[in-house]
């Protein structure tokens, strides 16, 4: 028991790691048994998880459940875990998504095996990032997630699935290449990846002092681009996000899944944990900049959505829209951070964060559900399905909502504090990100009357590529989802008031 | 007495016809011959150099008696090459086995 | 139970019910729509006894019910929502209530209810009808909804928005219900989703009104960053409004509060269909008639107005703001009138002369004149939705005749088609009467009367041009009121199937009977106190308890024969002239008014097509989708990978061919291989040979050493 409690977040951590080399030694034919498997070890990480917020002391300040081990002492690296606030609600999602998107993989027959290891590898990737407190750990988590996720793309994607990959793999590396290098020239510089000796050490630190022959100032200045450009293309950041509507429609269904409900979390993480209150002077400098992206995102994001005749690409526009809000929240809070106005903010574009994934996720899956009936994504080859599939109808409305910030739904809430937050202290931005939000509607409403309304295709009503109604196992992957969006949608207290308590220790 | 250098001039013009010896014969029995010169003329450097120095230390002799065993070794062993060479090619001229060449 | 934990509870049934009825009992029609209905009785039993005990609490305004809870934390502080009912909400809730009720029940009897399963009806379509076989011989009846238990679920969530957004004590509730309401419009206008016109007219009427909405959030975000509070008793405290009057906003002259007010007022210039916003509105008459009503009357269309009246004391203060408005609508009210002219629709005329009136109303508001816009919102609701719902009636009794001759080419919405209904259809018509005699302000015995007496008053005192714009307005609605009662019901048939119109069943003549009671009995509570003889009668309850929801009672104006005078003549002129011009126009070839500019609504729709929609669409897919990200973002990517090949290739062409390859790869085995090839000679296999080559090279080493080393 005590072992348990001592080691909390390792055990998060590296369950499903464990998992999936206990799987090497499975049988491969056993597809079953496998899946079984994967999901029931995807499930002790959730379940710990849980107990892990409940045993979570929000007013606390600092990181906690902190463990420490020897990693690589000569140059003062190890691995430190911890979790705030903002970093347990992004495990929260994290541990939630992933047993979903393996339940929803159950579909998937060809090499099993190799399928689930991989998502278990990538949940310890994506949680690895969110819990350590060493920039050098940060890094190798952060490329552990990636890939991953380049073999599901490539590997189980759709048909332009190199290409897609290939882009993925590419823009994200190119990004973390900066990173590297940064966290290097910083660690070198301070004498440790620790992120909180390093917080501690960064005002203090001798500013004659040189590396290279670069002046402290210009190592700051260099590590804070290349942690920007890192995290932009993660998030993504207008102009960097082309790369995601190809990696999101070529992926498998659990794959967009995970994309774009916890991956593009990360980029949207790195600001928060290390931008801003690294480098605050900078971060005040080019917000406007930043705002300006994050505008074209929303505005952009929501106009290429809207000009989508593929469903899943519509989906995957969405995205750009929705993230959009996170990153203005994120230029408002770093404008005039320690104001209430960029607590607002900040509080609005973490909760989106997590609103995003779970309506982002659902909706992807929700495509999933019908592409595996029809074989299509053409929004122009559906129509009419509303009468063949209800249930399905009733649920895609429904997320489909959340997605378009529906009030009574979580997706509001969130962007309700950002656009609150930031009118202040962006206003014209705000105001012209409100085009965005006009066209979310514009987008959803489009994606609703293709697929269920209009004439019904008689291609779909008989025969054998008659659409049936979603089965009780694609029910249940949604069941937590649509549980979770009305619960925010209707008391968000109860995550808004950790995330809440964790801006105002924060900044 | 006789000098030391009397001996290591005898020993050195025994090494020198041996080693002569194993140049120039043709016969392989007779370069092992030459060769048992050889070894013996270290074995009188040996005996001179107990001889004259330390007398209780009585490391020389020992490594005497160990040449004479590597030299009744090696000369069974170069022997039974030799017949063996023998049986197979019909010669112990040592310029006719010239197999391992490029 | 207390009052305040009542009020809590108003909205809940009916969300409820929409949860039952799609979880679990959706395949049950009877016990859906008694889940429904039940719902809506219980909502209806809340309201009233609210209203019972607010109308009995002295001084409302100033103590109200509250109650409100921690919602949101910002920081070291929490947004807090809650429930108010101050006299405004009473009287809201009051009607909202009733009109609620009395769709929900009306709903079971136009969707069919105990009718036969249609023959050939599908899921997104409306019913065509059954045939049944009876007594030997076949005939045709109407056929039950195939989509019913899914109606009562939607006007259920309608019925929750509405309820929640009169219930709040803050603009952030008021927005969820104000947009519930919207998604609701949206499902149930495009109910019948089977037709391309219902699908686009849905689609339209969420965009349309999200315009607004946007703005509204706008508005209110700026109003809780300015006050940090979005409490309407925060928000309207003296020293709050005060500071919101005297900072300068810095956008074109106005005041903090003029422009949030402004920005507030343009999210109800969509939710309430005012110029320029307006269009939707007749387009949602695709959805089933009770939908309109729900729209149209009782909930959507007068949350605009309900949330302007709320927000009264903030627009108040800026006058720019408060002229913006009695602009827009006493602007609406003419140029609707005058489109609800050329309709040919029983529906559309209806719908047009809701947006006339919404606009009295916010004109009303716009010269300050507070009561009255309240009182006009109120019997506005009960007769409209009478109005709506007798309609609905016709047209029910209309498909009656169309079943019964077979001929499905005749519109049954078509007023043309109509004619002498009086006969087939009493209940309907008298009813319906009252309805239309009540938007026309018939003097005296009517309750759109008093309120449109009282708007054109207060008009008169305050504000000559509007005064004469809205008695225009008030004409021409009269005359439009009674050219549709005179095409449907008066003279003889002009069709077979009017011929064979049938009255309705009770579930949906009872309402009509209801309403047409509140239609007229309503106005009695707000006679003005100094009107000739009926003055004082009554007290002039609705301007004492209403009024009391402001910080400073408005007072009661004095009276003046003038706008009674323009009253009387525009309702009973346009009455009178709207009889004799009609009664014998027998097709719409005859009627003088089908001017085509009025009949497509001064091409509104073609117009926002041509200058907003299409640009729109070809702007996303060209510009931002095809040029910008698959052209200009994705064709740079594309120009690293050429680039970075083009790289490669000459390192590798240039440097690691030649150089690596050629000179240090090649170039290495090639020197030894050459080497050897020349050594080779010495290699003999002869032992003697290599010895005599040790021996050399000792001696030469040895020699060596001693000479140039060791010397």
């Amino acid at each position: 028991m005590d072992f348990i409690v001592n080691h909390f977040l390792s055990l998060v951590l590296f369950i499903p790691s464990l998992a999936a080399l206990i799987m090497l030694f499975l049988p491969k034919g056993e597809a079953k048994l496998l899946r079984w498997f994967a999901l029931g070890a995807s499930l002790v990480p959730f379940l710990l998880s849980v107990s892990l917020w409940f045993q979570f002391k929000s007013f606390v300040p600092g990181f906690q459940f902190q463990e420490r081990y020897e990693w690589y002492e000569a140059i003062g690296s190890s691995l430190h875990l911890g979790v705030d606030g903002l970093s347990l609600t992004m495990v929260l999602l994290t541990t939630l998504l992933t047993p979903l998107a393996i339940l929803a993989s159950f579909n998937i027959t060809e090499k099993v095996k190799a399928y689930m290891m991989l998502f278990l590898f990538l949940e310890t990737g994506m949680l690895g990032v969110f819990m350590s407190l060493d920039l050098l750990v940060f890094f190798v988590f952060w490329e552990v997630g990636l890939v991953p996720m380049y073999f599901l793309i490539n590997q189980w994607g759709s048909a332009n699935r190199n290409y897609a990959s290939m882009k993925f793999m590419i823009y994200t590396m190119g990004g973390s290449l900066g990173l590297l290098l940064a966290i290097q020239m910083l660690g070198v510089l301070f004498g440790t990846y620790d992120l909180l000796a390093l917080t501690q050490r960064w005002t203090a630190l001798d500013p004659d002092s040189t590396l290279l022959g670069m002046s402290v100032s210009t190592v700051k200045a260099i590590a804070f681009w290349a942690f920007t450009i890192a995290f932009a293309v993660k998030v993504p950041v207008w102009p960097f996000h082309t790369w995601l509507p190809d990696a999101h429609t070529e992926a498998p269904t659990a794959g967009s899944m995970i994309l774009a409900g916890v991956l593009l979390k990360l980029g949207a993480y790195g600001f928060l944990r290390l931008i801003l209150p690294l480098y605050p002077a900078e971060a005040k400098m080019f917000a406007a900049a930043l705002a300006v992206l994050a505008t074209a995102a929303i505005v952009f994001g929501a106009f290429a959505s809207f000009a989508q005749t593929d469903f899943k690409r519509l989906v995957a526009y969405s995205s750009v829209n929705h993230m959009g809000f996170v990153v203005l929240g994120i230029a408002a809070a770093g404008l005039a951070s320690g104001t209430p106005d960029a607590t607002i903010a900040l509080n609005g574009a973490i909760l989106q964060m997590f609103n995003h994934g779970l309506s982002a996720a659902g909706m992807f899956f929700l495509v999933g559900v019908i592409y595996e009936r029809t074989h299509t994504r053409n929004l122009e080859e559906f129509g009419g399905l509303f009468p063949l599939a209800p249930v399905y109808g009733g649920i895609l409305i429904f997320t489909s909502m959340a997605s378009l910030g529906l009030p009574g739904l979580n997706g509001f809430i969130s962007e309700f504090l950002v656009v609150r937050g930031t009118w202040p202290i962006l206003t014209t931005f705000t105001a012209i990100s409100m085009v965005g939000l006009l066209f979310t509607g514009a987008y959803i409403l489009k994606g609703i009357k293709k697929v269920l309304h209009g004439p019904l295709n008689e291609h779909w009503a008989h025969g054998e590529h008659k659409v049936t109604e979603i089965n009780a196992r694609e029910i249940l992957v949604m069941a937590p989802l649509m549980v979770l969006i009305l619960w925010i949608g209707i008391y968000p207290a109860w995550i808004l008031d950790v995330i809440n308590k964790a801006v105002v220790m924060l900044f | 007495m006789v000098p030391l250098s009397w001996y290591l001039i005898f020993s050195a013009a025994l090494f020198s016809i041996g080693l002569f010896g194993v140049l120039s014969r043709r016969n392989a029995v007779a370069i092992l011959l030459g060769i048992e010169l050889m070894l013996n003329s270290v074995n009188v450097n040996l005996a001179a150099f107990w001889r004259y120095g330390n007398v209780t230390d009585i490391a020389g002799q020992v490594f005497a008696i160990i040449v004479f065993a590597v030299a009744a070794a090696e000369v069974s062993v170069g022997l039974a090459l030799v017949i063996s060479i023998y049986r197979k090619r019909n010669t112990v001229i040592a310029d006719d086995i010239d197999m391992l060449k490029f | 139970m207390t009052t305040e934990t009542l009020i809590w509870l108003i909205p809940l049934p009916p969300i409820l019910a929409f949860f039952l009825i799609v979880l679990f009992t959706n395949r049950n029609k009877a016990l859906s729509h008694s889940i429904g209905v039940g719902a809506a009785l219980l909502s209806w039993i809340g309201s009233m006894v609210v209203f019972v005990r607010a109308i009995g609490v002295e001084n409302l305004g100033k103590t109200p019910f509250v109650s409100s809870i921690n919602w949101l934390p910002t920081g070291d502080t929490w947004l807090r929502i809650g429930v108010l009912v101050d006299p405004l909400t009473a009287v809201t809730l009051f009607f909202v209530a009733w009109t609620v009720l009395m769709i929900f029940i009306y709903s079971v009897g136009y969707h069919n209810f105990g009718q036969p399963e249609g023959d050939h009806d599908h899921k997104g379509l409306p019913p065509h009808g059954a045939t049944v076989e009876e007594h030997g011989h076949k005939h045709v009846v109407p056929s039950i909804e195939p989509m019913y238990s899914r109606f009562f679920a939607f006007i259920g969530l309608f019925a929750f928005g509405m309820f929640t957004l009169v219930v709040s004590d803050n603009l952030l509730t008021l927005f969820v219900g104000w947009e519930i309401m919207g998604l609701c419009s949206y499902l149930l206008i495009g109910f019948w989703y089977g037709k391309k016109s219902a699908r686009d007219a849905a689609i339209k009427a969420f965009m349309t009104t999200r315009v607004g909405d946007v703005f509204m959030l706008l508005g209110i975000a700026y109003l809780y960053s300015v006050t940090g509070t979005l409490s309407f008793r925060e928000i309207f405290s003296e020293t709050t409004l005060h500071t919101l009057a005297a900072i300068p906003s810095g956008v074109l002259g106005f005041s903090t509060a003029g422009l949030i007010g402004l920005l507030l007022f343009i999210g109800t210039v969509g939710k309430s269909a005012q110029f320029p916003l307006h269009v939707w509105l007749p387009d949602a008459m695709e959805g089933p008639t009770p939908v309109s009503a729900m729209i149209h009357a009782a909930t959507m269309v007068s949350a605009g107005v309900y949330a302007v009246i709320r927000m009264f004391p903030l627009l108040s203060l800026d006058a720019q703001t408060m002229s913006i408005v009695a602009f827009i609508g006493a602007f609406t009210a003419l140029f609707a009138a005058t489109i609800a002219l050329a309709q040919n629709d029983i529906k559309r005329v209806l719908a047009y002369s809701t947006i006339s009136q919404l606009g009295y109303m916010i004109a009303a508001l716009g010269i300050g004149a507070y009561v009255a816009a309240a009182f006009h919102l109120m019997t506005h609701a009960f007769f409209k939705a009478l109005l709506f719902l007798g309609s609905g009636s016709v047209i029910h009794g209309m498909e009656h005749g169309v079943l019964h001759t077979g001929n499905h080419k005749v519109d049954p919405q078509d007023m043309f088609n109509m004619g002498g209904l009086r006969n087939k259809m009493p209940i309907t018509f008298w009813t319906f009467l009252l309805g239309g005699f009540a938007l026309s302000g018939f003097p005296l015995i009517t309750a759109g009367f008093w309120s449109k007496d009282e708007i054109l008053a207060d008009a008169f005192a305050h504000n000559l041009p509007v005064f004469i714009t809205l008695a225009i307005a008030a004409f021409l609605t009269a005359f439009y009121t009674m050219r549709q009662i005179t095409l449907t019901f008066l003279g003889e048939p002009r069709t077979e199937e009017a011929k064979h119109a049938q009255e309705t069943p009770w579930t949906m003549t009872l309402p009509l009977i209801v309403l047409s009671v509140f239609a007229v009995g309503y106005g009695w509570l707000g006679i003005p106190e100094h009107f000739p003889v009926l003055g004082g009668l009554v007290p002039n309850w609705i301007h004492e308890f209403v009024g009391g929801t402001l910080a400073e009672h408005p007072e009661a104006l004095d009276f003046n024969i003038v706008p009674l005078l323009t009253s009387l003549v525009v309702a009973l002129g346009g009455l009178g002239l709207g009889y004799l011009f009609y009664r014998n126009v027998n097709s719409s070839t005859e009627d003088k008014l089908q001017i085509g500019f009025l009949k497509n609504k001064y091409y509104f729709d073609e117009i926002y097509d041509v200058v907003f929609i299409k640009p729109v669409t070809w702007f996303a897919d060209k510009v931002v989708y095809q040029i910008m990200d698959k052209g200009f973002i994705d064709g740079i990517l594309h120009l690293f990978g050429p680039g970075t090949q083009g790289i490669g290739d000459t390192i590798r062409n240039y440097f690691d061919l030649p150089v690596i390859n050629r000179f240090l790869g090649d170039g290495s085995a090639n020197a030894t291989y050459w080497s050897g090839e020349k050594l080779r000679v010495v290699q003999t296999g002869r032992i003697q040979q290599y010895l005599m080559l040790g021996l050399i090279l000792f001696l030469a080493i040895g020699a060596i050493l001693y000479f140039f080393v060791l010397a």
